[in-house]
């Protein structure tokens, strides 16, 4: 089992990652990734330019780690990969990658839907939509909150 | 002390304060509610941290001289 996680300031790109994925999984039957992108509209239905992702020096990094070290347990992956952005984010660029590989492909969905659900409520980051309505913190939904205790 | 998030915002990222011996974080947290009444609510959150050296602490934690404290905002997720 390998594990690889990262913060990522930068442009994060899911082709690189997910090659990188792959060249871990040879001897898997199955990987699965999902790519989040900045939304450009709010939930309220304003227009949304960016997305401000503010981090932890040490606990961001570590709940990423920990989400991903659960779900390669949790489904017997082979890999787990996740680069999360943070900083200051364009409406429309990749915000966060996870991918799984594992020997067959429900363990591979499974976790990459786990991983998710577990990073919209769990990751720690405080997050800013900036727009024409100006700047608004965001917080999980209920329907997110819900979506995580479907796995407890 | 540090903050993040909303906390930064309304506190601002660092401040420094003078503690009685043997406090807790609940009673900073109390002290700092008072303080910034427009802050009081999320210091109150049942969602929110705090972070003393390299561990996240419970309220009865009790403070000691050298101690920084951060105080975290329910987190946002990803």
């Amino acid at each position: 089992m390998s594990v690889a996680v990262r913060l990522e300031e930068n442009a994060l790109c899911p082709d690189k990652e997910l090659k990188a994925l792959l060249a871990q999984a040879a001897g898997d039957g199955a990987v699965v990734c999902f790519t989040g992108l900045a939304r450009p509209g709010s939930k309220a239905g304003e227009a949304v330019c960016r997305l401000i992702l503010e981090h932890h020096p040490v606990l961001t990094l570590r709940s990423l780690q920990e989400i991903a070290v659960e779900a390669a347990t949790r489904f017997d992956l082979s890999h787990v990969h996740v680069v999360h952005r943070c900083g200051d984010i364009a409406a429309g660029e990749p915000i966060v990658f996870a991918g799984a590989a594992a020997l067959h492909r429900r363990a591979a969905f499974k976790a990459a839907d786990y991983l998710m659900d577990r990073l919209k409520t769990e990751a720690l980051f405080w997050k800013r939509e900036v727009g024409d309505a100006g700047s608004q913190w965001i917080e999980p939904t209920q329907a997110d909150y819900a979506d995580r205790e479907r796995w407890d | 002390m540090l903050f993040y998030g909303r906390l930064a915002e309304a506190i601002g990222p660092e401040l420094e304060v003078v503690v009685s011996p043997g406090s807790s974080v609940a009673d900073v947290r109390e002290t700092l509610a008072a303080q910034h009444p427009d802050a009081a609510a999320v210091l109150r959150h049942k969602r929110s941290l705090s972070f003393v050296g390299d561990r996240l602490v419970r309220d009865d934690y009790r403070l000691v001289a050298t101690d920084t404290i951060e105080f975290l905002p329910p987190v946002s997720g990803g």
